[in-house]
Protein backbone atom coordinates (compact mmCIF):
# COMPACT_ATOMS: atom_id res chain seq x y z
CA UNK A 1 0.00 0.00 0.00
CA UNK A 2 1.74 3.55 -1.44
CA UNK A 3 2.55 5.66 2.06
CA UNK A 4 -0.61 8.21 2.30
CA UNK A 5 0.12 11.87 1.83
CA UNK A 6 -0.45 12.51 6.01
CA UNK A 7 2.21 9.50 6.62
CA UNK A 8 4.90 11.28 4.07
CA UNK A 9 4.45 14.42 5.75
CA UNK A 10 4.61 13.31 9.27
CA UNK A 11 7.80 11.37 8.44
CA UNK A 12 9.57 14.61 7.07
CA UNK A 13 8.78 16.52 9.68
CA UNK A 14 10.06 13.64 12.02
CA UNK A 15 13.55 14.13 9.41
CA UNK A 16 13.70 18.07 9.92
CA UNK A 17 13.72 17.33 13.83
CA UNK A 18 16.01 14.71 13.91
CA UNK A 19 18.69 15.25 10.86
CA UNK A 20 22.31 16.71 12.51
CA UNK A 21 21.82 19.19 9.84
CA UNK A 22 18.97 21.16 8.98
CA UNK A 23 21.38 23.68 6.42
CA UNK A 24 19.36 21.74 3.61
CA UNK A 25 15.91 23.06 4.91
CA UNK A 26 16.51 26.71 5.50
CA UNK A 27 18.50 27.24 2.15
CA UNK A 28 15.67 25.82 -0.05
CA UNK A 29 12.70 24.61 1.77
CA UNK A 30 10.50 23.78 -1.26
CA UNK A 31 13.35 21.67 -2.60
CA UNK A 32 14.24 19.82 0.63
CA UNK A 33 10.76 18.99 0.61
CA UNK A 34 10.91 17.60 -2.64
CA UNK A 35 13.38 15.22 -2.02
CA UNK A 36 10.99 13.98 1.22
CA UNK A 37 8.32 12.92 -1.76
CA UNK A 38 6.02 16.24 -0.88
CA UNK A 39 3.85 17.81 -3.42
CA UNK A 40 4.61 21.30 -4.65
CA UNK A 41 1.85 22.72 -2.76
CA UNK A 42 2.68 20.91 0.62
CA UNK A 43 6.91 22.21 -0.13
CA UNK A 44 5.56 25.85 -0.67
CA UNK A 45 3.54 25.35 2.92
CA UNK A 46 6.53 24.28 4.58
CA UNK A 47 8.39 26.90 3.07
CA UNK A 48 5.51 29.55 4.46
CA UNK A 49 6.24 28.19 7.82
CA UNK A 50 9.81 27.85 8.16
CA UNK A 51 10.13 29.62 11.07
CA UNK A 52 7.59 27.39 12.95
CA UNK A 53 9.17 23.81 11.88
CA UNK A 54 12.80 25.36 12.96
CA UNK A 55 11.04 26.09 16.33
CA UNK A 56 9.85 22.55 16.45
CA UNK A 57 12.72 21.31 15.51
CA UNK A 58 14.64 23.34 18.46
CA UNK A 59 11.80 22.28 20.92
CA UNK A 60 11.92 18.35 20.04
CA UNK A 61 15.74 18.05 20.55
CA UNK A 62 15.27 20.27 23.85
CA UNK A 63 12.70 18.07 24.75
CA UNK A 64 14.32 14.89 23.86
CA UNK A 65 17.82 16.13 25.23
CA UNK A 66 16.61 17.51 28.73
CA UNK A 67 15.68 13.78 30.17
CA UNK A 68 19.52 13.13 29.47
CA UNK A 69 20.84 16.06 30.85
CA UNK A 70 19.23 15.16 33.60
CA UNK A 71 19.74 11.54 34.32
CA UNK A 72 23.25 11.55 33.10
CA UNK A 73 25.31 14.93 34.84
CA UNK A 74 28.56 12.66 34.85
CA UNK A 75 28.56 11.33 31.02
CA UNK A 76 27.57 14.87 29.79
CA UNK A 77 30.19 16.24 31.83
CA UNK A 78 33.19 13.93 30.36
CA UNK A 79 31.84 14.90 27.12
CA UNK A 80 31.52 18.33 27.53
CA UNK A 81 35.34 18.57 28.61
CA UNK A 82 35.99 17.73 25.25
CA UNK A 83 32.90 19.76 23.78
CA UNK A 84 31.71 16.73 22.32
CA UNK A 85 28.34 16.65 24.18
CA UNK A 86 26.53 18.34 21.48
CA UNK A 87 27.69 16.05 18.99
CA UNK A 88 26.20 12.74 21.17
CA UNK A 89 22.92 13.82 21.17
CA UNK A 90 22.89 14.51 17.71
CA UNK A 91 24.25 10.89 16.85
CA UNK A 92 21.32 10.17 18.95
CA UNK A 93 19.12 11.90 17.75
CA UNK A 94 20.23 11.14 13.91
CA UNK A 95 20.04 7.20 14.95
CA UNK A 96 16.11 7.74 14.89
CA UNK A 97 16.14 5.91 18.04
CA UNK A 98 13.11 3.75 19.14
CA UNK A 99 11.53 5.96 21.53
CA UNK A 100 8.30 4.23 23.96
CA UNK A 101 5.56 6.72 24.64
CA UNK A 102 6.92 7.22 28.18
CA UNK A 103 9.16 10.51 28.62
CA UNK A 104 10.72 8.56 31.26
CA UNK A 105 12.36 5.69 29.21
CA UNK A 106 14.38 7.68 27.49
CA UNK A 107 17.96 7.69 29.17
CA UNK A 108 17.33 3.68 29.01
CA UNK A 109 16.95 3.98 25.03
CA UNK A 110 19.98 5.99 25.14
CA UNK A 111 22.24 3.83 26.98
CA UNK A 112 20.63 0.73 24.59
CA UNK A 113 21.55 2.95 21.81
CA UNK A 114 24.62 3.99 23.29
CA UNK A 115 25.64 -0.26 23.62
CA UNK A 116 24.21 -0.66 20.12
CA UNK A 117 26.37 2.05 18.33
CA UNK A 118 29.38 2.22 20.28
CA UNK A 119 29.49 6.12 19.22
CA UNK A 120 32.76 7.35 21.01
CA UNK A 121 33.78 4.70 22.77
CA UNK A 122 37.59 4.36 20.78
CA UNK A 123 37.64 7.75 22.47
CA UNK A 124 36.63 7.41 25.81
CA UNK A 125 36.28 3.29 26.22
CA UNK A 126 34.48 4.18 29.87
CA UNK A 127 31.48 6.02 28.15
CA UNK A 128 29.16 3.24 28.02
CA UNK A 129 29.60 1.92 31.27
CA UNK A 130 29.60 5.62 33.10
CA UNK A 131 26.02 6.07 31.35
CA UNK A 132 25.05 2.59 32.44
CA UNK A 133 25.67 3.47 36.07
CA UNK A 134 24.09 6.68 35.94
CA UNK A 135 20.49 5.53 34.50
CA UNK A 136 20.82 2.19 37.01
CA UNK A 137 19.65 4.90 39.58
CA UNK A 138 16.15 5.83 37.82
CA UNK A 139 15.72 1.88 36.95
CA UNK A 140 16.17 1.02 40.86
CA UNK A 141 14.03 4.51 41.72
CA UNK A 142 11.03 2.98 39.90
CA UNK A 143 11.55 -0.24 39.46
CA UNK A 144 7.99 -1.94 40.06
CA UNK A 145 6.96 -2.87 43.52
CA UNK A 146 6.32 -6.82 43.83
CA UNK A 147 4.99 -8.55 46.74
CA UNK A 148 7.83 -10.60 48.35
CA UNK A 149 7.61 -14.55 48.03
CA UNK A 150 5.92 -15.92 50.68
CA UNK A 151 8.13 -18.83 51.79
CA UNK A 152 11.50 -15.89 52.78
CA UNK A 153 13.26 -16.44 55.98
CA UNK A 154 14.84 -13.90 57.93
CA UNK A 155 18.18 -15.81 58.35
CA UNK A 156 20.79 -17.08 56.03
CA UNK A 157 21.61 -20.64 55.96
CA UNK A 158 23.27 -22.95 53.55
CA UNK A 159 20.63 -24.70 52.12
CA UNK A 160 18.77 -20.86 50.91
CA UNK A 161 19.55 -18.69 48.38
CA UNK A 162 19.50 -15.27 48.68
CA UNK A 163 16.55 -13.22 47.34
CA UNK A 164 17.09 -9.76 46.37
CA UNK A 165 14.59 -6.88 46.44
CA UNK A 166 13.64 -6.90 42.75
CA UNK A 167 14.55 -3.63 42.40
CA UNK A 168 18.34 -3.82 43.26
CA UNK A 169 21.20 -4.32 40.76
CA UNK A 170 23.91 -6.09 41.25
CA UNK A 171 26.36 -4.94 39.14
CA UNK A 172 30.20 -5.40 37.57
CA UNK A 173 32.16 -2.20 36.07
CA UNK A 174 35.68 -2.38 34.32
CA UNK A 175 35.64 1.17 36.13
CA UNK A 176 35.67 2.87 39.11
CA UNK A 177 32.46 4.62 38.06
CA UNK A 178 31.43 4.98 41.79
CA UNK A 179 34.25 7.83 41.70
CA UNK A 180 33.30 9.66 39.27
CA UNK A 181 32.51 13.64 40.13
CA UNK A 182 31.26 16.61 37.67
CA UNK A 183 34.54 18.12 38.86
CA UNK A 184 36.24 14.36 37.94
CA UNK A 185 33.98 12.79 35.38
CA UNK A 186 36.51 9.88 34.20
CA UNK A 187 36.38 7.14 36.12
CA UNK A 188 39.36 5.53 36.85
CA UNK A 189 39.90 1.86 35.13
CA UNK A 190 39.96 -1.20 37.86
CA UNK A 191 37.24 -3.43 38.53
CA UNK A 192 33.69 -2.78 40.51
CA UNK A 193 31.70 -4.74 42.22
CA UNK A 194 28.44 -2.01 43.33
CA UNK A 195 25.31 -3.17 44.54
CA UNK A 196 22.68 -0.35 43.84
CA UNK A 197 19.57 -0.73 45.76
CA UNK A 198 16.48 1.52 47.75
CA UNK A 199 16.26 1.51 51.58
CA UNK A 200 12.91 0.81 53.45
CA UNK A 201 11.89 4.52 52.80
CA UNK A 202 13.05 4.34 48.86
CA UNK A 203 16.02 6.40 49.65
CA UNK A 204 18.72 5.57 46.21
CA UNK A 205 22.15 3.83 47.77
CA UNK A 206 25.03 1.99 46.01
CA UNK A 207 27.17 -0.24 48.38
CA UNK A 208 30.46 -1.36 46.95
CA UNK A 209 30.74 -4.96 47.08
CA UNK A 210 34.00 -7.54 47.35
CA UNK A 211 34.20 -9.83 44.27
CA UNK A 212 33.37 -12.76 46.03
CA UNK A 213 29.97 -10.96 47.57
CA UNK A 214 29.30 -10.19 44.44
CA UNK A 215 29.72 -13.34 42.94
CA UNK A 216 27.53 -14.85 46.25
CA UNK A 217 24.71 -12.75 45.03
CA UNK A 218 24.77 -13.51 40.99
CA UNK A 219 25.28 -17.43 42.07
CA UNK A 220 22.16 -16.71 44.71
CA UNK A 221 20.27 -15.05 41.81
CA UNK A 222 20.76 -18.65 39.41
CA UNK A 223 18.77 -20.72 41.99
CA UNK A 224 22.74 -21.97 44.30
CA UNK A 225 22.15 -22.55 47.47
CA UNK A 226 24.68 -20.29 49.61
CA UNK A 227 26.27 -23.15 51.55
CA UNK A 228 27.93 -24.84 47.84
CA UNK A 229 28.17 -21.29 46.66
CA UNK A 230 30.94 -20.37 49.44
CA UNK A 231 32.20 -23.14 48.90
CA UNK A 232 32.73 -23.11 45.73
CA UNK A 233 33.97 -19.21 46.10
CA UNK A 234 36.05 -20.18 48.77
CA UNK A 235 34.85 -17.64 51.06
CA UNK A 236 33.95 -17.75 55.23
CA UNK A 237 30.37 -18.45 55.83
CA UNK A 238 30.55 -16.24 59.48
CA UNK A 239 31.75 -13.17 57.37
CA UNK A 240 29.50 -13.53 54.32
CA UNK A 241 26.11 -14.82 56.45
CA UNK A 242 27.07 -11.57 58.34
CA UNK A 243 26.64 -9.16 55.22
CA UNK A 244 23.79 -10.70 54.35
CA UNK A 245 22.06 -10.03 57.14
CA UNK A 246 23.21 -6.34 56.69
CA UNK A 247 22.13 -5.89 53.30
CA UNK A 248 18.64 -7.72 54.49
CA UNK A 249 18.74 -4.87 56.92
CA UNK A 250 19.36 -2.21 54.43
CA UNK A 251 16.37 -3.49 52.22
CA UNK A 252 18.55 -4.83 49.45
CA UNK A 253 17.96 -8.41 50.21
CA UNK A 254 14.09 -9.08 51.09
CA UNK A 255 14.96 -13.01 53.08
CA UNK A 256 16.53 -16.38 52.28
CA UNK A 257 14.46 -18.83 50.98
CA UNK A 258 15.18 -22.80 51.11
CA UNK A 259 15.99 -24.39 48.22
CA UNK B 1 -20.85 17.52 41.95
CA UNK B 2 -17.01 17.10 42.48
CA UNK B 3 -15.82 18.01 38.92
CA UNK B 4 -16.17 21.86 39.22
CA UNK B 5 -14.24 24.32 40.33
CA UNK B 6 -10.22 25.38 39.70
CA UNK B 7 -8.09 22.59 39.87
CA UNK B 8 -4.34 21.66 39.63
CA UNK B 9 -1.81 19.40 38.05
CA UNK B 10 -0.59 16.70 40.33
CA UNK B 11 3.41 17.60 40.20
CA UNK B 12 6.74 16.34 41.31
CA UNK B 13 7.92 18.51 43.40
CA UNK B 14 4.57 18.91 45.53
CA UNK B 15 4.07 15.10 46.28
CA UNK B 16 5.66 15.71 49.89
CA UNK B 17 4.07 18.43 51.09
CA UNK B 18 -0.08 17.69 49.24
CA UNK B 19 0.75 13.77 50.83
CA UNK B 20 1.04 15.34 54.19
CA UNK B 21 -2.34 17.21 54.12
CA UNK B 22 -5.16 15.06 55.57
CA UNK B 23 -7.14 16.27 52.75
CA UNK B 24 -7.22 17.66 49.33
CA UNK B 25 -6.74 21.84 49.39
CA UNK B 26 -7.94 21.35 45.69
CA UNK B 27 -11.61 20.36 44.52
CA UNK B 28 -9.58 18.12 42.20
CA UNK B 29 -6.05 16.52 40.50
CA UNK B 30 -4.99 15.97 36.69
CA UNK B 31 -2.55 13.30 36.08
CA UNK B 32 -0.67 11.69 33.81
CA UNK B 33 -0.86 8.05 33.46
CA UNK B 34 2.36 7.66 31.31
CA UNK B 35 4.25 9.60 34.69
CA UNK B 36 2.62 6.93 36.98
CA UNK B 37 1.91 3.40 35.20
CA UNK B 38 3.73 0.36 35.74
CA UNK B 39 6.43 2.42 38.63
CA UNK B 40 7.20 1.47 41.93
CA UNK B 41 8.78 2.83 44.88
CA UNK B 42 8.06 5.55 47.31
CA UNK B 43 7.56 8.10 44.82
CA UNK B 44 4.72 6.09 43.42
CA UNK B 45 3.55 4.81 46.69
CA UNK B 46 2.62 8.38 47.54
CA UNK B 47 1.05 9.23 44.64
CA UNK B 48 -1.12 6.75 44.61
CA UNK B 49 -2.26 7.39 48.36
CA UNK B 50 -2.97 10.77 46.83
CA UNK B 51 -5.16 9.53 44.23
CA UNK B 52 -6.74 7.44 46.37
CA UNK B 53 -7.78 10.08 48.61
CA UNK B 54 -8.31 12.75 46.62
CA UNK B 55 -10.44 13.72 43.13
CA UNK B 56 -8.64 12.92 40.02
CA UNK B 57 -8.88 13.70 36.24
CA UNK B 58 -6.50 11.66 33.51
CA UNK B 59 -5.22 13.41 30.79
CA UNK B 60 -3.04 11.71 28.61
CA UNK B 61 0.26 12.86 26.79
CA UNK B 62 1.47 10.31 24.48
CA UNK B 63 -1.00 8.60 22.11
CA UNK B 64 -0.59 10.45 18.92
CA UNK B 65 -3.80 10.61 18.12
CA UNK B 66 -3.36 11.87 14.79
CA UNK B 67 0.16 9.83 14.03
CA UNK B 68 0.14 5.86 12.66
CA UNK B 69 1.98 4.17 15.72
CA UNK B 70 -0.06 1.23 16.80
CA UNK B 71 -0.68 1.53 20.50
CA UNK B 72 1.17 -1.75 22.43
CA UNK B 73 -1.29 -3.77 23.84
CA UNK B 74 0.49 -3.35 27.06
CA UNK B 75 0.15 0.25 27.10
CA UNK B 76 -3.52 0.15 26.61
CA UNK B 77 -3.93 -2.28 29.02
CA UNK B 78 -1.69 0.07 31.80
CA UNK B 79 -4.00 2.75 30.73
CA UNK B 80 -7.22 1.12 30.88
CA UNK B 81 -6.58 -0.16 34.83
CA UNK B 82 -4.81 3.00 35.45
CA UNK B 83 -8.20 4.66 34.62
CA UNK B 84 -10.32 2.51 36.14
CA UNK B 85 -8.16 2.22 39.74
CA UNK B 86 -8.21 6.75 39.61
CA UNK B 87 -12.17 6.92 39.21
CA UNK B 88 -11.65 9.71 36.53
CA UNK B 89 -14.99 10.12 35.05
CA UNK B 90 -13.37 10.58 31.42
CA UNK B 91 -9.79 10.32 29.73
CA UNK B 92 -8.30 13.14 27.31
CA UNK B 93 -5.04 13.37 25.18
CA UNK B 94 -4.28 15.99 22.46
CA UNK B 95 -5.67 16.42 18.69
CA UNK B 96 -2.14 16.44 17.54
CA UNK B 97 0.31 13.45 16.42
CA UNK B 98 3.56 12.36 18.53
CA UNK B 99 5.37 9.86 16.82
CA UNK B 100 6.43 7.74 13.63
CA UNK B 101 8.19 5.37 12.14
CA UNK B 102 9.00 4.45 16.21
CA UNK B 103 10.74 7.30 17.29
CA UNK B 104 8.32 9.44 19.73
CA UNK B 105 9.15 13.22 19.61
CA UNK B 106 7.28 13.52 23.10
CA UNK B 107 5.80 16.67 21.39
CA UNK B 108 2.46 18.27 20.60
CA UNK B 109 2.84 18.41 16.57
CA UNK B 110 0.01 19.90 14.41
CA UNK B 111 -1.75 17.78 11.73
CA UNK B 112 -2.07 19.06 8.73
CA UNK B 113 -5.18 20.38 8.72
CA UNK B 114 -6.83 17.99 5.84
CA UNK B 115 -9.84 15.97 5.22
CA UNK B 116 -7.57 13.35 4.92
CA UNK B 117 -6.01 13.79 8.09
CA UNK B 118 -9.31 14.37 9.59
CA UNK B 119 -10.88 11.05 8.06
CA UNK B 120 -7.46 9.21 9.51
CA UNK B 121 -7.93 10.57 13.37
CA UNK B 122 -11.47 10.82 13.49
CA UNK B 123 -10.93 6.39 13.34
CA UNK B 124 -8.25 6.59 15.68
CA UNK B 125 -9.80 8.44 18.29
CA UNK B 126 -13.29 5.99 17.56
CA UNK B 127 -10.48 2.89 18.17
CA UNK B 128 -9.36 4.26 21.79
CA UNK B 129 -12.54 5.10 22.46
CA UNK B 130 -13.37 1.44 21.87
CA UNK B 131 -10.95 0.61 24.25
CA UNK B 132 -11.43 3.15 27.41
CA UNK B 133 -13.51 2.57 29.88
CA UNK B 134 -14.81 6.12 30.33
CA UNK B 135 -15.90 9.30 27.64
CA UNK B 136 -12.70 10.49 25.60
CA UNK B 137 -11.91 14.59 25.09
CA UNK B 138 -9.75 15.66 22.67
CA UNK B 139 -7.72 18.91 23.32
CA UNK B 140 -7.61 21.47 20.87
CA UNK B 141 -3.18 22.36 20.68
CA UNK B 142 -1.31 25.50 19.97
CA UNK B 143 0.59 25.13 16.71
CA UNK B 144 3.37 27.47 15.03
CA UNK B 145 2.81 26.01 11.84
CA UNK B 146 1.26 24.60 8.87
CA UNK B 147 1.66 20.65 8.20
CA UNK B 148 1.33 20.88 4.36
CA UNK B 149 -0.97 22.57 2.20
CA UNK B 150 -4.19 23.13 3.84
CA UNK B 151 -7.67 22.30 2.32
CA UNK B 152 -9.60 24.35 5.89
CA UNK B 153 -9.04 25.94 8.79
CA UNK B 154 -7.27 24.86 12.19
CA UNK B 155 -11.15 25.66 13.65
CA UNK B 156 -12.80 23.90 11.41
CA UNK B 157 -10.38 20.97 11.58
CA UNK B 158 -11.08 20.33 15.12
CA UNK B 159 -14.54 20.78 14.28
CA UNK B 160 -15.01 18.51 11.56
CA UNK B 161 -12.62 16.00 13.88
CA UNK B 162 -14.98 16.88 17.57
CA UNK B 163 -17.95 16.07 15.11
CA UNK B 164 -16.70 13.02 13.70
CA UNK B 165 -15.81 11.18 16.52
CA UNK B 166 -18.45 12.56 18.48
CA UNK B 167 -15.94 12.85 21.41
CA UNK B 168 -15.85 15.43 24.29
CA UNK B 169 -13.58 18.49 24.35
CA UNK B 170 -10.83 19.82 26.50
CA UNK B 171 -10.73 23.12 25.61
CA UNK B 172 -7.49 24.86 26.37
CA UNK B 173 -8.25 28.35 26.54
CA UNK B 174 -4.21 29.59 26.44
CA UNK B 175 -4.25 27.33 23.31
CA UNK B 176 -7.16 29.28 21.85
CA UNK B 177 -4.97 32.61 22.96
CA UNK B 178 -1.81 31.80 21.44
CA UNK B 179 -3.16 30.79 18.52
CA UNK B 180 -5.29 33.55 18.01
CA UNK B 181 -1.95 35.80 18.74
CA UNK B 182 -0.02 34.07 16.51
CA UNK B 183 -2.30 33.65 13.57
CA UNK B 184 -4.06 36.75 14.09
CA UNK B 185 -7.72 35.72 14.28
CA UNK B 186 -10.02 36.97 17.53
CA UNK B 187 -10.18 34.12 20.09
CA UNK B 188 -14.24 35.26 21.14
CA UNK B 189 -15.06 34.82 17.64
CA UNK B 190 -13.44 31.49 17.07
CA UNK B 191 -15.38 30.33 20.18
CA UNK B 192 -18.35 31.70 19.24
CA UNK B 193 -20.22 29.03 17.13
CA UNK B 194 -18.03 26.25 18.39
CA UNK B 195 -19.47 22.86 19.78
CA UNK B 196 -19.21 24.11 23.63
CA UNK B 197 -22.13 21.73 24.28
CA UNK B 198 -19.08 19.64 23.84
CA UNK B 199 -16.69 21.35 26.64
CA UNK B 200 -16.22 18.80 29.51
CA UNK B 201 -13.36 20.49 31.13
CA UNK B 202 -10.55 23.20 30.86
CA UNK B 203 -7.29 24.03 30.68
CA UNK B 204 -5.57 27.06 31.43
CA UNK B 205 -2.05 28.42 31.49
CA UNK B 206 0.65 30.79 30.81
CA UNK B 207 2.82 31.69 27.63
CA UNK B 208 6.04 32.99 26.86
CA UNK B 209 6.71 35.91 23.72
CA UNK B 210 9.75 34.89 21.38
CA UNK B 211 10.87 37.86 19.84
CA UNK B 212 13.27 36.53 17.56
CA UNK B 213 10.54 34.26 16.11
CA UNK B 214 7.81 36.64 16.49
CA UNK B 215 5.86 33.69 18.54
CA UNK B 216 4.18 33.84 21.42
CA UNK B 217 4.69 29.76 23.19
CA UNK B 218 2.52 27.55 24.96
CA UNK B 219 5.11 26.98 28.33
CA UNK B 220 3.34 26.56 31.48
CA UNK B 221 5.91 28.36 33.33
CA UNK B 222 4.03 31.35 34.84
CA UNK B 223 1.47 32.66 36.06
CA UNK B 224 -1.91 33.13 33.76
CA UNK B 225 -1.97 36.08 32.14
CA UNK B 226 -4.61 38.43 32.03
CA UNK B 227 -5.76 38.14 28.50
CA UNK B 228 -6.36 34.33 29.18
CA UNK B 229 -7.87 34.70 32.13
CA UNK B 230 -10.35 37.38 30.73
CA UNK B 231 -10.86 34.49 27.78
CA UNK B 232 -11.80 32.61 30.42
CA UNK B 233 -14.08 34.75 32.36
CA UNK B 234 -15.75 35.26 28.73
CA UNK B 235 -16.09 32.09 28.31
CA UNK B 236 -17.18 30.28 31.84
CA UNK B 237 -21.15 31.71 31.18
CA UNK B 238 -21.34 30.61 27.69
CA UNK B 239 -21.29 27.18 28.39
CA UNK B 240 -24.41 26.95 30.71
CA UNK B 241 -23.22 24.84 33.47
CA UNK B 242 -19.74 24.57 35.62
CA UNK B 243 -17.02 23.23 33.72
CA UNK B 244 -13.87 22.22 35.72
CA UNK B 245 -11.07 24.28 34.84
CA UNK B 246 -7.47 22.77 35.27
CA UNK B 247 -4.37 25.00 36.11
CA UNK B 248 -1.55 23.70 34.41
CA UNK B 249 2.56 24.23 35.51
CA UNK B 250 5.02 21.86 34.07
CA UNK B 251 7.72 24.60 33.91
CA UNK B 252 9.52 26.84 36.76
CA UNK B 253 6.98 24.83 39.17
CA UNK B 254 6.73 26.94 42.22
CA UNK B 255 6.49 25.64 45.98
CA UNK B 256 2.68 24.59 46.47
CA UNK B 257 1.92 27.76 48.97
CA UNK B 258 2.32 29.89 45.53
CA UNK B 259 0.47 27.57 43.16
CA UNK B 260 -2.52 27.25 45.24
CA UNK B 261 -2.66 31.04 45.46
CA UNK B 262 -2.84 30.97 42.16
CA UNK B 263 -5.36 28.58 42.06
CA UNK B 264 -7.75 30.27 44.63
CA UNK B 265 -7.26 33.42 42.41
CA UNK B 266 -8.62 31.64 39.67
CA UNK B 267 -11.32 30.08 41.80
CA UNK B 268 -12.59 33.53 43.00
CA UNK B 269 -13.02 34.74 38.94
CA UNK B 270 -14.57 30.82 38.46
CA UNK B 271 -17.49 31.47 41.13
CA UNK B 272 -17.85 35.47 40.86
CA UNK B 273 -18.26 34.91 36.88
CA UNK B 274 -20.62 32.03 37.56
CA UNK B 275 -22.49 33.94 40.08
CA UNK B 276 -23.06 36.30 37.82
CA UNK B 277 -24.53 34.10 35.33
CA UNK B 278 -26.81 32.86 37.19
CA UNK B 279 -27.92 36.28 38.48
CA UNK B 280 -28.29 37.25 34.48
Amino acid sequence: MPESRLARLQAAALDLALDPDPGAFGRDPEAWAHLHRLSAPDGAALARHQTGWTLYRNLIRTTLGEPLEDALPLTKALLEAAGAWEALLSAFLASRPALAPYYRDIPASFVAWLADSGWGQDRWPCLLQLAHYEAVELDVMRAPDEPPPPDLEPEPAPDRVAVLDPAARNLAYGYAVQQATEAAPEPPPGCAWLLCHRDHEGAFHVLELTPHVSALLARSQEGQALGPALEALGADPGEAFALLRDLRQRGAILGFRPT
Amino acid sequence: MPFAGVGVGLRSPHLDPVAALDAAPVPFWEIAPENVVGLGGARQRKTLAILERDDVLTHGLSMSMGGFEAWAPEVLDRLVAFLKTTGTPWHSEHLCWSSHGGTHSHELLPLPFTREAVKHTVARVKGLQARLPVPFLLENISYYAELGASEMSERDFLLEVLEGADCGWLLDVNNVYVNSVNHGFDPRAWLTGMPLHRVAQIHIACHTWLPEEGVLLDTHGAPVADPVRDLLAWLLPRLGRPVPVLLERDHAIPDLEELLAERASLQSLYDRVLAGAAHA
